[in-house]
């Protein structure tokens, strides 16, 4: 973690006031070796000197845009950006140009919000790989293994097959949540989803029958009328 | 550009007048001159009959000859008089018939006067048990001509005449035609120039020929509609410029003032009091910051800015997401969310994010009108007869009185408003509608006070097979 808090960060923005408020919110979180730029020209002499771990560039600059900024950046540096952009369409840009933005933030922003998304990018990109391990959750008296795919119940184990599992895990991810049977029937057939709906029926029954006390009765995975179903987990 | 269907059809209404009022005129003509024709030439009774009616009662007793009463005054009324010649070629009677006259007649003389004048008094002849009656009419009073025609004239008569008639109407049609296609040959610069100006196109028209005045006025109009379409797209882009900036203005001293309110909320040295001021101001900034975001998409799709990323959406799954986010945000007991698909089928080419926003808005739209609560019932359908989609979002809730419906989808301050806006910021309806407007589609608002809300909101479907 603290190795995380020593990251260089660069701020772009040509608004002092935006990059003073900024700098006081990194520092709070533990972040000390900042660096400020108010424009491209700025940013780029920034960036070969100090080399910073990751950039917050504003959509808005004096002196260009931060879409050529990045452009310019991606010539002598690797390092992650997270955008602030201004207007909702610059989301489209972010997105779809596929200039290796790491986020986007709009603005006007909570601190809070910038932290998490700077130090989930921080993490993403420095932080050793973790193995990705998926949960293991417990429902009453079973215990709901995602990683193995399976159920265990008094010491006895039901396999999942890979459509339950799928519909386990966009649920489980989802939990306490209402999922619609689309969002469902596309986790688990994928784009193509349309026309599944009484198939995921089934497969719902299934796994009831996997993970419930009384399946005609369910207790944790419930349906929503007209809408989905809803996996509740108490943790 | 006139079509050729077009053309075809103005020249066939064309030549359909020409004939029509070519063949009245003919008839018009025929009726005219047959009735100019019988009154002329018969005033009174006909010269041939009146002496055949002297010839007939002109009777002989003992050599003295005595005409009736009646035909005496036949004569006197013609003016005319009479006289009887034997067959000698003397005159034996006369009635008054003028001095100048030879008492005498050859065979020469008789032919002479019956085929034209009697020394210039036009004559008519009758045969007679003792001779020939001749009738004769003041000088200059009747013109006498022989007609004479070879039988297979007068037979082929009723073939010219009708082919005469076929030869006036293909000579009207061809002239017709004729003027028709000139007449066409000039508008048409006018008529392209009318539809370029329907299109929004700048226009000019070589002013020449009958109709160069209407072309100067095309051309006026014209470049009229270009210099004001220039100054409104001015207008609006000055609009929409000044609505970007202010909002982007607007979003630095936001940021601070969210962010800082928001430091101040969650520091635990300052006094709880405090927070929980620092908390109204941070929600006040969020709300500032959610009117900001809408006015800049209600001006955007206004002024046609605002960019559409359309993809294929299945209205079904659409409406079960937002439902589902409404209810996974918590939403009150109060309300019920219920679910009607019609058609499960129901696919528009929208932008799957303005739709969202514009049916959220809906719902929110019922939510905060009804604080003590109401069911909310979202109906998917569509009409495959004109091919469009709706999404109802219809609440059984107060309502809202007939007359101020049209308000609703009005901009807030905009002068066609009858009424002030009671709560709300004011843009969520109108932001539906140039939602639905930007999809082709509109928006549609039914109420009565206390009979609910129901707003349509109909989309172009795609139709799959």
């Amino acid at each position: 973690m603290d190795d995380i808090k020593n990251r260089k960060i660069l701020i772009v923005d040509d608004e002092r006031d935006i990059r003073n408020m900024i700098d006081g919110f990194l520092r709070k979180e533990g972040f000390t070796r900042i660096y400020h730029a108010s424009g491209c020209a700025e940013a780029l002499s920034v960036c070969t000197s100090v080399k910073p771990d990751i950039a917050i560039l504003d959509v808005m600059l004096p002196d260009g845009d931060g879409f050529a900024l990045l452009s310019s950046l991606r010539q002598i540096t690797n390092m992650p950006v997270l955008f602030l952009s201004a207007r909702g369409e610059d989301e489209d840009r972010l997105l779809d140009l596929g200039l290796g933005a790491d986020d986007y933030i709009v603005k006007p922003f909570l601190p809070r919000e910038l932290i998490l998304r700077l130090m989930a990018i921080l993490r993403r990109v420095y932080s050793p790989p973790r193995q990705a391990q998926l949960s293991v959750f417990r429902l009453g008296k079973r215990v709901i293994d995602l990683e193995g795919s399976l159920v265990r119940h008094e010491s006895a184990e039901y396999p999942l097959t890979a459509k339950e599992h799928a519909l386990l895990l966009k649920l489980y991810e989802n939990r306490n949540r209402i999922v619609t049977s689309d969002a469902l029937c596309q986790a688990a057939w994928n784009d193509d989803y349309y026309g599944y709906e009484n198939t995921l029926m089934v497969h719902i029954r299934r796994i009831r029958e996997k993970i419930e006390d009384d399946p005609s009765s369910p207790e944790y995975l419930l349906t929503v009328r007209g809408l989905g179903y809803k996996l509740i987990v108490r943790e | 550009m006139i079509d050729i269907e077009s053309t075809v059809r103005i020249l066939r209404r064309f030549t359909n007048a020409t004939i029509i009022i070519s063949i009245s005129l003919l008839i018009i003509n025929f009726v005219l001159l047959g009735i100019f024709v019988f009154k002329g030439t018969n005033t009174g009774q006909p010269p041939g009959s009146v002496v055949r009616e002297v010839a007939e009662s002109l009777h002989a007793s003992n050599g003295i000859y005595s005409l009736a009463p009646a035909a005496e005054d036949i004569l006197a009324k013609n003016h005319a008089w009479a006289m009887l010649i034997d067959s000698t070629g003397s005159v034996v009677w006369h009635y008054m018939a003028p001095a100048e006259l030879p008492e005498r007649y050859s065979l020469a003389d008789v032919a002479r006067f019956t085929r034209s004048y009697l020394m210039d008094y036009p004559v008519f002849v009758w045969e007679h048990s003792e001779g020939l009656v001749v009738v004769g009419y003041p000088r200059g009073s009747l013109a006498k001509y022989m007609q004479i025609y070879p039988t297979s004239w007068v037979s082929s008569l009723p073939l010219k005449l009708v082919s005469l008639i076929v030869i006036n109407i293909t000579l009207a049609l061809l002239l017709s035609l004729f003027i028709g296609s000139r007449l066409i040959r000039s508008i048409r610069p006018l008529t392209q120039g009318i539809e370029d100006l329907a299109e929004d196109r700048a226009v000019y028209i070589e002013p020449k020929g009958i109709l160069s005045n209407l072309a100067q006025s095309v051309n006026r109009a014209s470049a009229l509609l270009q210099q004001k379409n220039e100054s409104l797209k001015k207008r609006d882009e000055a609009r929409s410029n000044w609505i970007a900036v202010i909002s982007h203005d607007i979003r630095t001293p936001l940021s601070m003032i969210l962010g800082y309110a928001s430091d101040l909320e969650e520091n635990s040295a300052v006094p709880a009091e405090q927070r929980k001021q620092a908390g109204i101001i941070r929600q006040q900034a969020e709300k500032l910051r959610a009117l900001v975001h809408d006015l800049n998409l209600v001006s955007m799709l206004e002024y046609e800015m605002q960019p559409v990323d359309k993809k294929p959406i299945r209205l079904s799954a659409l409406a079960r997401q937002i439902a589902s986010d409404f209810l996974n945000q918590g939403l009150d007991e109060r309300f019920q969310l219920e679910m009607e698909v019609l058609d499960e089928k129901a696919l528009v080419s929208g932008d799957e994010r303005l739709l969202t926003r514009a049916i959220s808005n809906l719902i929110q739209n019922s939510i905060n009108h009804n604080p003590d609560g109401c069911r909310i019932q979202l109906i998917i359908s569509s009409d495959e007869g004109n091919k469009t989609c709706r999404f109802i979002v219809a609440d059984d809730g107060k309502g809202v009185p007939p007359d101020q419906l049209s308000d609703l989808l009005e901009l807030p301050y905009s002068n066609k408003r009858k009424h002030a806006r009671k709560n709300g910021h004011g843009l969520g309806l109108p932001m539906v509608a140039r939602i639905a407007r930007a999809h082709q589609g509109c928006l549609h608002l039914y109420s009565d006070t206390g009979k609910g809300f129901k707003a349509e909101v109909v989309l172009p479907a795609i139709v799959s097979d």
